[in-house]
């Protein structure tokens, strides 16, 4: 028996190797918990009702998977073109403080039905202006956007901290540093008695936009053709420095959205907590769907669902959350097995080649 | 004053050691043709468990062993992915970083604000009594020490043995070296535990060394800053070191800045240097590299197949 | 292990690869002092035996023996270890180490120390007449240098059976007569040589054995002399005349497409550049570059077509129609229509389908404004399917599972829709079939009526076949530009393409 490469891909490919990554990232899991004297069973069951077994936890699922789908989106639009926007996550939090700036220093200056947008615009721009620098640092020098766009987290973390521990201080609040909460303008509706608000609608606009994008027009089929080869990109005359600055204004604003959403939508101010990594998860989302827009926002939604069962473990069991991240790496191991899985099949009988 | 300086640049040694470590083994993994981003997460791994033999087990050095072992572990994965299951390199390396990252904060809450075993400074017979450079470089932990052996011997095994040539041949050209009789599969699994080995130890010096005890997160992306710093050093041990100092010396600007409680540069844009220090770096060695191409070993980040 | 056992016998060797059988039942030997040809043309299984016996690939079916004793190869150092040593087309050695490293590192394997190596090194350099020198890098070695390096390195390791994968394709006709002489030394040592090419001069010069390879299968093994022409030998490797003949019809060229003049510029990653060239191309007309391969014809082409990878445009003018260009403002144009070299890396995208590479230089055919619409860029592919008879399923296909000649003839296809007034053409057909050579020959020759045609190819068969003149490069300059109809016109390439006036002792036989 050996080991060989397929000749054709498995069908229905991504499904099979969701699955298996999803499975994978359960059964280490269940290592984890067995390891700490937990009954996984126990504790996946924990996890499971508490994300899925009411009207409440379901609301929560989608709340979570607002940022998810649009840091998904974020990423998976920037991998098209083979760029890795680990830098999602600073992106977020520049958007953040683009709508917050707008929500407390612009606002008194707007109309009322103004303000929501004007902090949509904000957001966005401002994680499209934080994306641009690896973007430009990569066209104009040639520097690897990984480490950039991962070194500008940190930067653009420590930036939020100082605002709101410094000029954007709330000097009512005692307690936690943070901003003041933001204007009623600025608050985007919500759904009913939950937490869902109008970034639902935003992100699953984005996802659909950005798959007529990509798959209808020829901006789209551009930057799809760059990502699997640059060189016949050159080849057929297309401009791979515009597109890098397109793509990954692109994604910045998206990954701000997300950030915008986040401080608009639910916190209404800004402090220590309003990034808890959705600019990495957004990695793992984009994976998961295998880059594809229209999958992303399904996969947010699973995602999400671990979250928020992470989140009900810490509760429930006295688990610290950080669980959850521990899931997500093993998520996105089980999907590169999976890849590896899907990719070779086992042959039987001598003689085959040497792999 | 002079004394002061003195000082400072001890604590500049004492600070970038992490750094080192973390990016001497860097350099190993990715002369053998793999780029390994779970720097960090094994650096987390390793910190914390070390932290945690330190506290059950009393041994620093036992302590140390332990956390190198993690750090290997979780090389081993990105190996077998990277290496036997040719998949992504980055995607595996990233995998691995926020794994190990959750994993360490997962399972170090159980030892957060307990202080262990650490490393205490010891001053070298005879050594230490050298005027200026004395104090600097001789009065640190005996993990310190431990880096100023490595250095130079991890640059003469891989310029001048056979080891370091098959390791930069499987880096340049693994087919070639395959022709040749190399085992590249070996080689590489070879450099990737050095490398997390080395990883886990600089985690380790963080925890038992420096600060010491486990803090979630506490190695505060000096992985991403060692990876950074394998690129500056031209993949090359001797000049990883120097990269990491100057990771040090602004740390210990940083620390004396607020140690005075000098306003001359706000606390927040000291916090950022390092970060926006290390792009800068990125941006001088593309502009003023050697080659265009940069000296990069050929075959990083791309797995090999024999057909 | 008897003592008149050839080196090496093959006996029923057969290679799978999922349906295609490569090499099907060969038998095969190659005796102590004898230099054995492999012929046969592209796509016959030359490579895959050659690697099945290297050790490489493991065979389904057959025996390999070694000076008589039955062999087992599992890794590509098995063979190394029993004597065999490959010299592929693509050089195995590591180029930012030296030569005495490189040749250290593979000694190693073997059991030999550096100083044992460095001492073999010096010797038998000596006795085989190889003269490298091994301070050197191997990036800054000519090619026929590194093949040297390369051979060395093998006879370090105790090879004594070497084999060679077209060992002239990148070698210029003095270098390759260096080869053969470096073959009698080998010979007179008691090597034995394989070569494997589809050149008949070369066998009928060097071999004293040639065995025809034709669709996986040896059907001829025969001497030299008994062959009567290369015309019978070409006819047992392909089955028919293989005369290659193609219609060309008179046709008076039209106004000038193209203009060069003193156009200079330099290659891309350590490529040769090139400077004072003066060319032009008209309407009607085929005009060939030809070169043997690292002179400055990837760079020219890459200038000429915009396309910077390659090469960069750095004085004189272009004049494309009406318009006159400075050379450092020529951007390419988008009425030149251009076949790279690199027809699966450049010129496709492997895992697209044909429609979408359809698209790739014809995105006005896929709708109009910014919409990208895949059903009408489908339909067209389809067509192009049909007309250039390419062997897929349908423009769904994806373009990594065509065949070069299939891959060639699509690309080949959208280039000629775009209706361009220049086509260039980089070694259109190297590496393909007769079967797609021809069509692409004539595809060529049909295009004529509309646009001039620049080619750029190595192969001069090709090139007296499909051009109307002749332009000779060398070490970055056009040396002449000839009349493909001229009598004198083939020696006199040849000569030109090895550097001009003097036959031999040229200072690039290094």
């Amino acid at each position: 028996m050996r080991i060989v490469r397929r000749t054709r891909p498995i069908r229905y490919k991504a499904l099979v190797t969701a699955l298996l990554a999803v499975g994978f990232a359960l059964a280490a899991g269940a290592l984890v918990f067995a390891g700490q004297g937990v009954n996984p069973l126990e504790a996946y069951a924990v996890m499971v009702s508490g994300a899925l077994g009411s009207l409440n936890g379901l609301a929560e699922v989608a709340v979570k998977a607002v940022p998810l789908t649009l840091t998904g989106l974020s990423v998976a639009v920037a991998a098209t073109m083979l760029l890795w926007n680990i830098g999602a996550e600073g992106q977020f939090v520049w958007g953040a403080i683009g709508a917050g700036w707008a929500a407390l220093y612009l606002s008194p200056f707007l109309p009322t039905a103004l303000v929501i947008p004007a902090c949509l615009l904000c957001g966005a721009l401002a994680g499209a202006l934080w994306a641009m620098i690896p973007a430009a640092l990569r066209v104009r020098y040639g520097v690897s956007e990984i480490l950039t766009t991962l070194l500008l987290n940190y930067v653009a973390i420590i930036f939020m901290e100082h605002l709101y521990f410094g000029p954007w201080r709330d000097p009512m609040a005692f307690g936690f540093p943070g901003t003041p909460t933001f204007p009623e303008a600025s608050w985007l509706p919500r759904l009913g008695k939950t937490r869902l608000h109008l970034g639902a609608l935003v992100a699953v606009l984005a996802a659909a936009g950005l798959h007529l994008l990509l798959a209808r027009t020829k901006w789209g089929y551009r930057i799809r053709v760059t990502g699997r080869s640059a060189q016949a990109a050159r080849y057929a005359g297309m401009n791979t420095s515009r597109q890098t600055y397109a793509v990954m204004a692109t994604a910045g604003a998206l990954a701000g959205l997300a950030g915008m959403g986040e401080v608009c939508g639910i916190h209404y101010l800004i402090r220590e907590g309003i990034n808890p990594g959705y600019g990495y998860d957004g990695i793992i989302v984009a994976c998961l769907a295998g880059l594809r827009p229209a999958l992303v926002p399904v996969y947010g939604v699973v995602l999400g669902t671990f979250l928020i069962g992470a989140d009900r473990l810490q509760s429930a069991m006295q688990l610290p959350s950080s669980i959850g991240l521990v899931l997500e790496g093993a998520l996105l191991l089980g999907l590169l097995a999976a890849e590896a899985v899907t990719r070779f099949r086992i042959a039987s009988g001598k003689g085959d080649d040497n792999v | 004053m002079f004394e002061d300086i003195i000082f400072i640049a001890t604590i500049a040694i004492k600070s970038s050691i992490a750094v080192l470590f973390a990016a001497v083994g860097e350099v190993f993994a990715e002369r053998s043709g793999v780029l390994n981003l779970g720097v960090e997460g094994m650096m987390l791994t390793g910190a914390m468990v070390g932290a945690a033999a330190g506290i059950a087990w009393g041994d620093p050095w036992l302590a140390a062993g332990c956390g190198m072992l993690a750090g290997a572990a979780l090389a081993a994965v990105h190996a077998f992915f990277a290496i036997n299951l040719k998949a992504d390199q980055t995607l595996s390396g990233l995998a691995i970083a926020i794994f190990g990252a959750g994993l360490a904060g997962f399972l170090g809450r159980a030892i957060i604000g307990e202080r262990g075993v650490r490393f205490g400074l010891e001053a070298l017979p005879v050594l230490s009594d050298i005027p200026v450079l004395g104090g600097i470089f001789f009065k640190q932990n005996a993990l310190a020490y431990v880096a100023y052996i490595l250095v130079p011997l991890t640059a003469w095994v891989l310029f001048r043995t056979r080891l370091g040539l098959k390791i930069r041949a499987v880096g340049e050209d693994a087919p070639a070296a395959d022709a040749m009789g190399v085992n590249v599969t070996l080689v590489r699994w070879g450099c990737v535990l050095f490398g997390g080995l080395l990883a886990g130890l600089g985690g380790c010096y963080l925890s038992l060394a420096y600060t010491p005890g486990w803090k979630d997160g506490m190695t505060m992306g000096q992985g991403w800053i060692a990876i950074a710093m394998v690129i500056f050093s031209g993949w090359r041990p001797g000049r990883a070191a120097l990269g990491a100092l100057l990771f040090g010396a602004l740390a210990a600007l940083q620390w004396n800045f607020e140690a005075n409680g000098s306003e001359l540069i706000p606390a927040w844009i000291l916090k950022m240097l390092p970060y926006v220090l290390t792009i800068v770096v990125l941006v001088l060695v593309k502009r003023f590299g050697t080659s265009g191409r940069g000296n990069a070993p050929s075959a990083l980040g791309i797995p090999f197949h024999r057909m | 292990m008897s003592e008149n056992a050839p080196l090496l016998s093959c006996r029923g060797v057969t290679k799978r690869f999922g349906e295609v059988v490569a090499n099907r039942d060969i038998t095969f030997e190659v005796r102590s002092g004898q230099v054995q040809a492999l012929l046969g043309e592209n796509g016959a299984g030359k490579s895959t035996l050659m690697s099945v016996i290297a050790g490489r690939f493991r065979p389904d079916a057959g025996e390999i023996h070694v000076r008589g004793e039955l062999v087992q190869f599992s890794r590509p150092a098995d063979a190394m270890r029993m004597g065999i040593g490959m010299v592929y087309q693509r050089f195995m050695l590591v180029e930012r180490l030296t030569v005495a490293e490189n040749i250290r590192l593979s000694a190693h394997s073997c059991g030999i120390g550096s100083r044992e190596a460095d001492r073999r090194m010096a010797e038998l350099s000596e006795r085989y007449g190889l003269g490298v020198d091994p301070s050197r890098t191997v990036g800054s070695l000519s090619m026929g240098e590194r093949q040297r390096a390369e051979i060395l390195k093998l006879l370090v390791q105790n090879a004594n059976i070497l084999i060679f994968d077209e060992p002239t394709a990148v070698l210029s006709q003095p270098e390759a007569e260096g080869l053969f002489k470096i073959f009698d030394r080998l010979r007179q040592n008691g090597c034995g040589v394989v070569f494997i090419t589809h050149k008949l001069e070369e066998v009928m010069a060097a071999a004293d054995h040639i065995s025809i390879l034709r669709r996986g299968r040896i059907i001829a093994s025969v001497a030299p002399g008994e062959i009567e022409s290369k015309r019978e030998l070409a006819r047992l490797m392909v089955g028919r005349e293989f005369v290659l003949a193609v219609d060309k019809p008179e046709l008076n060229p039209g106004e000038t497409v193209l203009e060069l003049k003193h156009f200079a510029g330099s290659g891309a990653s350590g490529r040769t550049g090139f400077e004072g060239v003066n060319l032009s191309v008209r309407r009607g007309e085929i005009l060939a570059v030809i070169g043997v391969a690292g002179n400055g014809q990837s760079a020219l082409a890459a200038a000429v077509t915009g396309n910077t990878d390659a090469g960069l445009a750095e004085s004189g003018s272009v004049t494309f129609g009406d318009e006159t260009v400075s050379a450092p403002d020529w951007k390419g144009h988008h009425g030149i229509a251009h076949v790279p070299e690199d027809r699966h890396n450049t010129g496709s995208v492997h895992d697209m389908t044909l429609a979408e590479n359809y698209a790739l230089t014809r995105l006005d055919a896929a709708g109009d404004g910014p919409w990208f619409d895949l059903s009408r860029i489908a339909k067209k592919t389809q067509k192009a399917i049909e007309n250039y008879s390419i062997r897929a399923t349908g423009a769904e296909d994806m373009a990594g599972s065509l065949s070069g000649g299939n891959l060639q003839k699509l690309i080949l296809a959208r280039e000629l829709a775009r209706k361009p007034e220049l086509f260039v053409a980089e070694q259109p057909t190297q590496g393909l079939d007769i079967a797609s050579t021809e069509e692409i020959w004539a595809a060529l020759i049909r295009q004529r009526k509309h646009s001039g045609i620049l080619l750029f190819s190595g192969d001069l068969k090709e090139v007296l076949t499909l051009a109307d003149r002749i332009a000779v490069m060398f070490r970055g300059r056009i040396l002449e530009v000839l009349d493909a109809l001229d009598a004198d016109a083939v020696a006199r390439i040849g000569l030109l393409m090895a550097g001009g006036e003097t036959a031999e002792g040229d200072s690039q036989c290094a």
